[in-house]
Order: structure tokens, then C-alpha cells, then sequence
């Protein structure tokens, strides 16, 4: 499954950015636009579906969706994933070089179906006035199906990435693609999608030259769309009832920062849907313009805290049981322990002369291998402001078991000189980079340190299920 | 045959190598489109050609994403530690590809809409600069691919422009390929006087890029490995090309159209097995669990779908 030998690649930093808000930003940018053209493709075959039935100005509305969609969707949608690819690259080169191995001919698939939805959008957008209703309403339906099964492939890929399952034991390819969370996590975006879909219907209604009867009566249409919306909360409970039990623990209040983004995700999905509910389809309200487009930043910021849950979720794990978050697999920690952590890394530091000593040096390059896929050294999730009240034999200590300290971090990956190493560049980097640091290299120190890793071991604190 | 010698990575590289070429057709229209459609409004000329252009210019664009999304995939398959370290080394650099993209895209529909002279002119400019960027940067990363000894002394310095002397040459080279792609395509939708001005832009185009091969063997670059006669045929492929183009100059609205195009088809086909040669020396040994994976059929059924309904959706807008 994963190669035997570890391929060591150059390392980037992104400044005060740690690399999860890099590619945090560009994924939920790209999610939220997705599930939009998805939901928007659905809605248009709907309202095409109503304008052949006599509804007034169903058509005109088909038309300026239409329009806005290709400009949003197939740019800064279709680029933002090809943005995914390059973004993943810099952040985990070996994560997604191990997604594409596997699955390859999932993402080949998806790519023809992507193909398909571009050509037939196109199709749609310029040549839709003089097609005949019967043609319209095919175009409409492939684009749908395309943009769907888009999801339905890509969808495979990222939750098995959570829930492996039997892909673990040697099953195979379409073991780990309809995993445990797949379902649930299926119906749970196009539920969303089709509620974006909604959402920004509303806001194109109120920018149409109608009088508002008219607007209203395309409002009622377009929200029934987001009915689904009253069904998320039971698939989000299938989706935590299918993810592994510490991931499911850490949201559910094992770890605050993700279970407020878990309360954020339920709190503004709970808004929408109850003003899109009650308010909408079942008192038959009236929304303008400005408030469709709270209720779509609303969603877009569930979306982001969602993406953020499930992101959150792999941890300590980018592939579950496979890839630790440092590009690491679990067989190479035992290996790493004796050999030393960056004992094979071809790559030199770019700063090299900025510091005094060969042990600041080697424990930089240890927190470039080790630390820097989740941490930074001052800015978001520092690692001098994590420890700087510790004690040095706490420090020792809590990276040597890093695992215990806390269970969503992997095991550490080196041996005791790493470990000092790393400790001294920490104090060092809080004590604002003197000119001159004493090596530590007492052998008592080291001695303490190897005992502490050997009592933890190697194994993740978690089950790899 | 060579370089499809059985197994998962000959696929990989046949399916590389079709979807590359197929992603070249669109790019070459978009760029050299682009800057044809900006020449064109800033010598204030009313050129059919060019209003075409301009109005086909975003789906074309459309359609050059897309079909580069497929070699960008198989890429990952045949040279995965090569492509990502050349992605690492240019960092920040090479991501900065996709907001050119972006910014590229919007302004080709910016210059389709109904502006000002002034309007559409900057929004062309930004355009064909944009795209440029995406250029160069792709032939750096294509480069730096296969630069493994300059990997670690361009990380330690922090370089993140790799810069090597056959980098302007080998760009020069496609930009010409591009010109003749471009207007190969752009041909099918004119007659006469205006297939007489293409043609002279297919020969122009070719010249240039015959100039930058000189200029790239001047520069230590290799124009090919071992290409096992791929080079003759697209030495042939041109041959036949330029004698279309000229069969065109003198007979427009004859059958050198279809003489042209399916020479053109040949030379970019084989050109992009000879812009391989090189690499293909440093190919990666097929990793288990990639050679392994299964959904061949999903995808080869899938493909067969997905082309047929393509078909369809042609036929059903070409209708009168």
C-alpha cells in the first residue's frame, strides 16, 4: 500500500500560517463552491422542469442562474480545485502521492464526469435560447447528474481517508472507497449542496426586474429546494456514529477548539434551516435580497467549520492507521526511533547560519520533519507559546510521549538526541534567539529520555479503526 | 512499441500523453489567441478573426482546464517524487499559477462582453500576460523536474525561479507550436482571405519554433533523448503541415484545411512523445500499490459514456 522507503521532499513555511490554515482556506473556498454548482445544477432542472409547465418567469430565472453559475463555478470553482491539487502538494506531499496510487481511476472517472458537466454547461449557457424544451431539459439533467457524480467519486476518496475500514486488512480498492462514513457523508453534502442551491436562488430572485408577487412565488419554488436541510441533523448522526470512537470523542468534547467548530457547523446549519423551514416553506415568508445573503455567508462559514470537524477528525492521522499528519507511517516510527529523524533528509536548512550550534541546527531540522505539517515556531499554533511555561524535564517528557500527551498527536518519531535537540531550538527560539546557547548533551538527560521513550513505544494511543 | 511497453505505467504514460496533447490544442488557442485578438485591437483593426476569437476564447479556456486536469493526474503516476519536489522548490512561485488563471479567465470574459476598445484591450493585456506566467511557469517546473542535482542548492538558497538557460527557448518553441495550433483551429470557423492569413500564422509559427530549437541547442538544451524515430515522424508530420499551409495560401477553401489538421494532430501527438524522451529515462519504478489499484474498467466505461454523451451534446447544438 505505501511505499517501503521514505521519500524525504523540500520542506515549505507559510510565515505566522500553519499549513492546515493554508489549505484549510483554499478547501473550503473550493467545497463551498462545489456543493454550490452541484446544488445549483439540481435547482436549475427543477425550475427548467417548472418553466415548461407554464410557471411565470421560471425561464428568465433558469437563464440568469445559469449565467451566474458558469462565471462563479466553472472559474473560481474549477480552479480552486485544480488549486486543492498544488495546495495538498506543498502541505503533504506523501498524502495525496498515496490518494492518487489508490485511487486513481476513481479520480480518472470523476474527471470524465467533470469533463461532461463543463461541455454540457457550456452547451447550456450559450446555445439554451434556441433549443427546443425537450433538449433544454436533457442538457440540464446531464449537467446535474455530471456535477453530482463529481461529488459521488471525490466523496469515496476523502471519507475513506477517515474511515478506511476494510481497506486496512487488504480488501481493496472499493473496500475503502464505500467506507463506513461514505454514506453518510454522501448524503450529507448533497443535502448541503442542494440548500446552497436554494440560497443563492434566493438572492438571484431578488435581483431580477420582478414586481414582488412574482419574486415571492419563484422564492417558494426555489426554497422547498432546501427541505433537505430538515434531515441533516440524523445524517450527521450516522456520520459520527460511523467515524472512529477517539475522533468521535474529541468533537463531542475531548477537545474544545473541535467541538466548537462542531457547534458552530450545528448552530448556523440549525439558523438556516430554521429560517428556510419555518420561515420560508412553511409560513411562506417573503426573504430579500440582503438577507438570502446572510443566510449564504451563514452557510459558508457551517461549511468552513465542517470542513474544519472533519479535517480534525483524521488527527493523528491524515490516511486512518496508514499516514500519521507528519508524513509518517506507523511501521517507520519504530525504524525512525533508532535511525534519528532526519538522519536521511537530504535537505539543509535555508537558515543555516542563523544558528549557533550543530544541535540547534539538527533540532530545527526535526521540527521541520516532525512538527511543522501542524505547528509553527511563533505563529498560529506555536509551539514556543504551547511550551514556553514548561519546565525543560516537562518539555522532555511530553514530546518524548507525545501520544499521551495528547492522544490526537503521532507518536514521535526519533530518538533521544532528536528529542534534546528539538527541546533546545524551543528554548532557544523563547529565549529570542541569543547569539550563543549551550549544547546539551548531558548523557543522564539523554539516558532519561530514551527510557521514556521506550516506556511509550510506538504505537498511536488510539485504535487504527 | 516504444515508449508503450506493457503494464499500468505504459497506460499511465499513453493516457499522459493523449490528454497533454488534447490540453495543448485548447492552451495554444487561448494563448496565442489571446495575444492575436490584443494585436488586433491595438492596430484598431476590424477583424472577423478576432471577434471569433474573443467570443470563443473562455470556453475554450473552459475546456483547456479541463483537459489538463487528466495529464496533471498521470503525471503523479509516472514521475510522483520528481513532480512534487519541482512543485515544493517553486513553492509559492508555481501555486501562483491558479489566481493567474483566475485573473486570466475573467478578464477573456471581460474582453468578450460589450466594452469599451479601451476595456477590452487591458482586459486581452491581462489575459495573454497571465496566461505567459502559466506558461513559463509550467516549462520551469517541466524543467526542474529532471534537475535532481540542482534540487538542494535551490532550496537552501531559497530560489524559487529555477532559471536554467534552455527554460526561454524550449518556451519560445511552444509559443510557435501554439501560434500554428491556434490557428489551425481557428481556420475551421473562417474561408478565404481570412484561412490565407491563418495560414501564413501555421507557417510563421512553425519558423518560430524551428529558430527556437537552434537557439535551444545553443543553449545546452536537448531537443530530444532517444526518441526512437517519434522525431522523424514529427519531422514528417511538419513537412506535410507546411505544405498544407501553403496549399491553403493558394487554394483557401479546398481540402488543405483537412491536410493541415491532420498533420498538425500527427506533429502535436508526436511532439509531445519527443518532449517526453528525455524524461522517460527517469521513470519511476511503478509503486505496487499504484500498479495494483483496480477501477480500470470503471474508468474505461466510464470514458466510453462520458465521450458518447459529448458526441450527443455536439450534434444537438449543431443543429440548424
Amino acid at each position: 500500500m505505501v511505499p517501503a522507503s521514505i521519500p524525504y521532499y523540500p520542506v515549505n513555511e507559510f510565515g505566522p500560517l500553519m499549513k492546515g490554515l493554508v489549505i484549510g482556506g483554499v478547501g473550503i473556498l473550493h467545497v463551498f463552491l462545489a456543493q454550490f454548482a452541484i446544488g445549483g445544477g439540481l435547482l436549475l432542472y427543477y425550475f427548467e422542469r417548472m418553466a415548461q409547465r407554464g410557471v411565470p418567469h421560471a425561464r428568465t430565472f433558469v437563464d440568469g442562474y445559469f449565467k451566474i453559475l458558469v462565471l462563479v463555478s466553472f472559474v473560481t470553482g474549477a480552479l480552486t480545485g485544480v488549486a486543492m491539487w498544488f495546495t495538498t502538494i506543498q502541505v503533504g506531499a506523501r498524502t495525496i502521492g498515496l490518494m492518487v496510487d489508490e485511487f486513481h481511476w476513481v479520480w480518472a472517472t470523476e474527471w470524465v464526469w467533470f469533463a461532461v458537466e463543463i461541455v454540457t454547461g457550456y452547451a447550456f449557457y450559450r446555445f439554451a435560447p434556441r433549443l427546443d424544451d425537450r433538449t433544454r431539459r436533457r442538457l440540464l439533467l446531464i449537467y446535474a447528474a455530471a456535477a453530482w457524480m463529481s461529488l459521488f467519486w471525490i466523496n469515496g476518496i476523502l471519507s475513506w481517508q477517515l474511515t478506511p475500514g476494510r481497506w486496512l486488512d487488504g480488501a481493496g480498492m472499493w473496500a475503502g472507497f464505500f467506507n463506513a462514513s461514505f454514506w453518510p457523508s454522501l448524503l450529507f453534502r448533497t443535502a448541503v449542496a442542494a440548500t446552497l442551491g436554494a440560497l443563492v436562488a434566493c438572492v438571484v430572485i431578488n435581483t431580477m426586474d420582478l414586481d414582488r408577487d412574482a419574486k415571492a412565488a419563484l422564492i417558494r419554488r426555489a426554497s422547498r429546494f432546501a427541505a433537505p436541510m430538515a434531515i441533516m441533523p440524523v445524517l450527521a448522526l450516522w456520520f459520527f456514529a460511523a467515524i472512529p470512537a477517539d475522533s468521535r470523542q474529541w468533537l463531542m468534547g475531548g477537545s474544545m477548539p473541535m467541538t466548537m467548530f462542531v457547534g458552530v457547523a450545528a448552530g448556523a446549519s440549525t439558523l438556516i434551516g430554521g429560517y428556510v423551514i419555518v420561515g420560508l416553506i412553511v409560513k411562506r415568508l417573503y426573504i430579500n435580497g440582503a438577507t438570502a445573503t446572510l443566510l449564504l455567508v451563514l452557510a459558508f462559514g457551517a461549511t468552513a467549520a465542517g470542513e474544519f470537524v472533519r479535517e480534525g477528525a483524521r488527527k493523528p492521522y491524515t490516511v486512518r492507521g496508514v499516514l500519521y499528519s507528519t508524513s509518517i507511517t506507523p511501521a517507520e516510527v519504530a525504524r525512525l526511533r533508532v535511525d534519528g529523524a532526519v538522519t536521511s533528509d537530504p535537505y539543509p536548512l535555508r537558515d543555516e547560519a542563523s544558528y549557533p550550534t550543530a544541535q540547534l541546527r539538527h533540532g530545527a531540522k526535526v521540527h521541520r520533519a516532525l512538527c511543522d505539517a501542524c505547528h509553527t515556531l511563533h505563529g498560529a499554533n506555536a509551539l514556543v507559546e504551547l511550551t514556553r511555561t514548561w519546565t525543560d524535564d516537562q518539555l522532555r517528557l511530553n514530546v518524548s510521549k507525545l501520544q499521551r500527551t495528547k492522544a490526537f498527536m503521532p507518536p514521535f518519531a526519533g530518538n533521544a538526541a532528536d528529542v534534546e535537540a528539538l527541546i533546545q531550538l524551543l528554548r532557544w527560539e523563547t529565549a529570542d534567539r541569543p547569539a550563543s546557547w549551550p549544547v546539551s548533551d548531558a548523557p543522564g538527560t539523554l539516558a532519561q529520555i530514551t527510557t521514556w521513550l521506550d516506556e511509550v513505544g510506538t504505537a498511536a494511543t488510539g485504535a487504527a479503526r | 512499441m516504444w515508449p508503450f511497453t506493457g503494464g499500468a505505467p505504459s497506460l499511465w504514460l499513453a493516457l499522459y500523453l493523449l490528454t497533454f496533447a488534447l490540453h495543448a490544442v485548447f492552451v495554444s488557442y487561448v494563448l496565442a489567441g489571446a495575444g492575436y485578438a490584443l494585436i488586433q485591437s491595438l492596430r484598431k483593426v476590424e477583424d472577423p478573426i478576432a471577434e471569433r476569437v474573443r467570443d470563443r476564447l473562455p470556453f475554450m479556456l473552459g475546456c483547456g482546464i479541463t483537459a489538463g486536469v487528466a495529464p496533471l493526474l498521470f503525471i503523479q503516476l509516472l514521475y510522483q517524487r520528481r513532480f512534487y519536489t519541482a512543485n515544493l522548490l517553486m513553492g509559492p512561485r508555481w501555486g501562483a499559477v491558479v489566481p493567474a488563471l483566475i485573473v486570466g479567465f475573467y478578464a477573456l470574459y471581460l474582453a468578450k462582453a460589450k466594452t469599451s476598445m479601451r476595456v477590452r484591450r487591458l482586459a486581452l493585456a491581462i489575459g495573454t500576460v497571465c496566461f505567459l506566467f502559466v506558461a513559463w511557469s509550467w516549462t520551469e517546473l517541466d524543467q526542474l523536474m529532471t534537475a535532481e542535482p540542482a534540487w538542494r542548492a535551490m532550496y537552501a538558497a531559497g530560489q524559487r525561479v529555477y532559471g536554467d538557460a534552455a527554460i526561454y527557448p524550449r518556451l519560445l518553441l511552444w509559443l510557435g507550436a501554439m501560434l500554428s495550433l491556434f490557428a489551425i483551429v481557428a481556420s475551421w470557423w473562417c474561408s478565404g482571405n481570412e484561412r490565407r492569413r491563418l495560414a501564413i500564422l501555421g507557417l510563421a509559427g512553425r519558423g518560430i519554433s524551428v529558430a527556437a530549437a537552434f537557439l535551444l541547442v545553443g543553449a545546452g538544451g536537448a531537443l530530444h533523448g532517444n526518441a526512437h524515430g517519434w522525431l522523424d515522424l514529427l519531422i514528417v508530420a511538419l513537412v506535410v503541415e507546411a505544405a498544407g499551409w501553403i496549399w491553403m495560401l493558394r487554394a483557401p477553401d479546398g481540402r488543405a484545411l483537412s491536410l493541415v489538421t491532420g498533420a498538425g494532430a500527427a506533429a502535436v501527438i508526436c511532439a509531445t512523445v519527443v518532449r517526453e524522451a528525455p524524461r522517460l529515462a527517469l521513470l519511476e519504478p511503478a509503486r505496487p500499490g499504484a500498479s495494483e489499484a483496480s477501477g480500470f474498467p470503471l474508468f474505461a466505461l466510464t470514458l466510453i459514456v462520458g465521450a458518447a454523451t459529448i458526441v450527443w451534446v455536439w450534434r444537438v447544438i449543431s443543429r440548424p
